[in-house]
């Protein structure tokens, strides 16, 4: 008995020193993390705006505004369609290159190394060079395609074109970090698994497929995770290059909060902080799907 | 038991020197990297400090004004220079410290740091920014301006001194007063075969001229419509508006603006005499570049048309069935909540200044904004100066649309600018898009 209730009190205290070892994460997350995001949901139930006068509980009013709102749903289709064709395009793009550069000779390297030029440049930077190139009448493409004898195309601002531009632009600004991820945990495969798949007699389709795959699927459940996570939250790309136009065909969530918050007088921050959490909903239900479906076929494929 | 509170204190202490080591050693690295400036840098401060105690000693208290405006234009360098020179021979000991930023950007921050007490002594915007900060209880009324520094209020146009007051107080002083006119460039005219010294006068006119002047192989454009904007002397040219401030009433829906807006969906859509989506920037450029025969914009065009070297006039905005209107606009000073009594006192020293007959005259010269000071008005100089009859012709269909309203700016940006860019990318049929655009109205108005 004596040695049960001794075992105990040493887990506590084990339990104690282990919390002083996250407690500097802990503070940080706390203040970056927790505090803003009990705020938002505090902020969202009362009519607070950006003067932070006369403020005062309205219980569900923003989230019954919400859902009437026609910007919200056009917002939220425009995240999901972002995500949708995003996703898929720099994921996949990625993995057919991490095919032919998955080697470590030097032509590879310097490839790889290309490739991920645009991730370390900042996306306004990126943003501003594209919407030059792009511009129907001083842009660089607009004089090209006119020189090959097409018609020129107003990328950024047809309201068909808008958003495919916009995620051809962040697919390729992303992809070159998916590839170097991809790259790497390709090349953590063993070769003895190729060769002996060789032995019997498998093509390279079929080793990509039953070997590659398999062997990186963490890394690929990772990366769609942290990228989807990522596009469902898009905002600096449209800001600087459409401005969510044209006839909002890009404007995503982010973009309409920081509108109602900081853009339009009433600057009403209680009506962002509602859409907000909205947005914060979506984006757990999505991860917990995610969860559960995408990283869950790792023990499938390890078995 | 002893063993385990020892453990727990030596990875407590481990954590700590951990967290301590990181940030002794920066601030070593940095002392040691830095140990030769340091003495100069406490020289310097002793010497600035024993300077500034000399000019307490000398006159009053040195007053610091901090003053936010949005002038990233060549206009703002202009502003600095006349600041600089006040900083130079006022004797009140007053120092202003300008600090320049775009108009989005100002309008993020200020509301933030008024409501944290840490806003600018001064603040340089556009008036149609007063009512909703007023409304906010975030401006400082000045209606003692006058009492105070003595300036003859009956000098200065009442439709100029109108706009910086809210229900008969003043929260403002006005810096400059403008209207949209209408540009147009006369080598182009001249190339379509149009008499280049006269500009269009109604909109049948201008849509005329506009179809002449299109070339879409040149990359060359009739009017350019930028979306983002709206078209208000286009609706009142026929009649129509918007809505009307003093009695919360939407006024959209009318024959009047259904017959405005065909016509615009067909000069963009149809006719296609505009570039299409562009934005005001862009249009600006191509207008600077000889790419744009007619564009309705503001005097900040001058500067830049006269650098580019292009022979351009100014005219009133076009009239149409209703006669002629244009949007009026204007900057004023303003003093936000929280500043202090004698920084007000000072920032009033400032707002004087700028009234005075020269300062006016140097701004209305050097950038081309019309004249609003009676005395000014009849100087020989500003009468004779081309440019600024021009301009002060094209002023007097100044009309204000929705000014001094808190709703101004929520109603151009839920409503009529979606409304002007549905029209204009033909997304929508005019009566559709204004069926739309008064329901968004009704919301805003209700609340």
């Amino acid at each position: 008995m004596t040695n049960s209730k001794k075992k105990r009190r040493y887990a506590a205290q084990n339990q104690k020193s282990a919390y002083l070892f996250i407690l500097p994460s802990m503070v940080i997350l706390s203040v970056f993390v927790f505090i803003p995001l009990i705020a938002s949901l505090v902020i969202s139930v009362t009519d607070m705006n950006i003067f932070m006068n006369d403020v005062s509980f309205v219980g569900f009013k923003n989230f019954t505004r919400l859902f009437a709102d026609k910007r919200v749903s056009n917002a939220t289709f425009n995240s999901l369609y972002f995500t949708l064709l995003e996703v898929p395009l720099q994921v996949g793009l990625a993995m057919l290159l991490t095919v032919c550069l998955a080697k470590n000779n030097r032509y590879c390297k310097l490839l790889r190394s290309i490739y991920y030029l645009p991730f370390v440049c900042s996306m306004t930077a990126i943003g501003i060079v594209w919407s030059m190139l792009l511009d129907p009448n001083m842009g660089l493409v607009a004089y090209w395609l006119k020189q090959a004898g097409f018609e020129t195309i107003a990328f950024l601002k047809d309201p068909k074109y808008a958003m495919p531009t916009v995620i051809a632009v962040t697919a390729w600004k992303g992809f070159g970090y998916t590839l170097t991820l991809l790259a790497a945990a390709v090349l953590n495969i063993p070769q003895s698994l190729y060769e002996a798949a060789q032995m019997d007699g498998a093509g390279s389709f079929q080793k990509f497929i039953h070997i590659t795959i398999p062997g990186i699927w963490s890394t690929i459940s990772f990366c769609i995770v942290t990228t989807t996570i990522s596009a469902m939250q898009m905002f600096d790309q449209a800001y600087v290059m459409t401005q969510g136009g044209p006839l909002n065909k890009t404007e995503t969530v982010v973009q309409y909060i920081y509108d109602r918050g900081f853009q339009t007088a009433p600057y009403d921050l209680g009506y962002a902080s509602s859409i907000s959490v909205y947005l914060f909903v979506i984006v757990a239900v999505i991860t917990f799907v995610l969860r559960k479906f995408v990283l869950n076929r790792k023990e499938d494929a390890d078995a | 038991m002893k063993k385990k509170l020892v453990s727990v204190l030596l990875s407590a202490a481990m954590c700590i020197s951990l967290l301590v080591g990181c940030g002794g050693n920066g601030a070593q690295s940095s002392s040691s990297d830095t140990a030769g400036t340091d003495t100069n840098q406490e020289q310097a401060a002793a010497d600035t400090a024993k300077e500034s105690q000399n000019a307490e000693v000398a006159s009053d208290e040195k007053v610091t004004l901090q003053f936010w405006n949005v002038f990233t234009g060549s206009d703002g360098d202009i502003l600095r220079e006349i600041v600089d020179n006040y900083n130079k021979t006022n004797t009140d000991n007053i120092e202003i410290q300008m600090d320049i930023m775009p108009n989005d950007q100002l309008q993020q921050k200020l509301p933030a740091a008024i409501a944290t007490g840490t806003a600018p002594d001064l603040v340089l915007f556009g008036v149609e920014n007063i009512a909703p900060y007023v409304s906010n209880d975030s401006l400082v009324d000045i209606s003692d301006f006058w009492d105070v520094t003595g300036v003859d209020k009956s000098n200065i146009l009442e439709n100029v001194l109108e706009l910086s007051h809210v229900d008969g107080k003043l929260y403002g002083t006005p810096m400059q007063y403008n209207v949209s006119y209408l540009y147009w460039n006369k080598d182009l005219f001249k190339e379509a075969g149009l008499d280049p010294e006269k500009a269009p006068a109604t909109l049948e006119e201008l849509t005329e001229y506009a179809v002449k002047l299109t070339n879409p192989e040149k990359n060359q454009y009739g009017l350019a419509l930028p979306t983002s904007v709206t078209y208000m002397q286009f609706l009142w040219a026929n009649g129509g508006d918007a809505d009307d401030p003093n009695t919360n009433t939407n006024l959209l829906n009318s024959e009047e603006n259904v017959k405005t807006l065909e016509w615009l969906q067909d000069l963009t859509v149809n006719k296609k005499v505009s570039p299409s989506n562009i934005t005001g920037p862009e249009a600006d450029t191509m207008l600077q570049a000889g790419q744009i025969a007619m564009y309705m914009s503001g005097p900040w065009q001058i500067n830049g048309l006269r650098e580019q070297g292009i022979n351009f006039g100014i005219a009133p905005c076009v009239a149409g069935s209703a006669g002629a209107f244009s949007p009026a606009g204007g900057c004023s000073y303003v003093i936000p909540k929280g500043t202090e009594e004698s920084h007000k006192l000072a920032a009033y020293k400032f707002m004087q200044y700028w009234l005075t007959d020269d300062i006016l005259k140097e701004w209305s010269q050097r950038n081309g904004f019309p004249v609003w000071s009676k005395t000014l008005m009849e100087d020989p100089e500003i009468q004779s100066d081309e440019v600024l009859s021009a301009i002060s012709k094209a002023t007097e269909i100044g009309r204000s649309y929705n000014l001094g309203y808190s709703l101004a700016s929520q109603i151009d940006n839920d409503v009529m600018i979606p409304l002007f860019e549905k029209v204009m990318t033909g997304a929508a049929t005019p009566e559709d898009a204004l069926k739309e655009a008064s329901e968004a109205m009704d919301r805003v108005l209700a609340q």
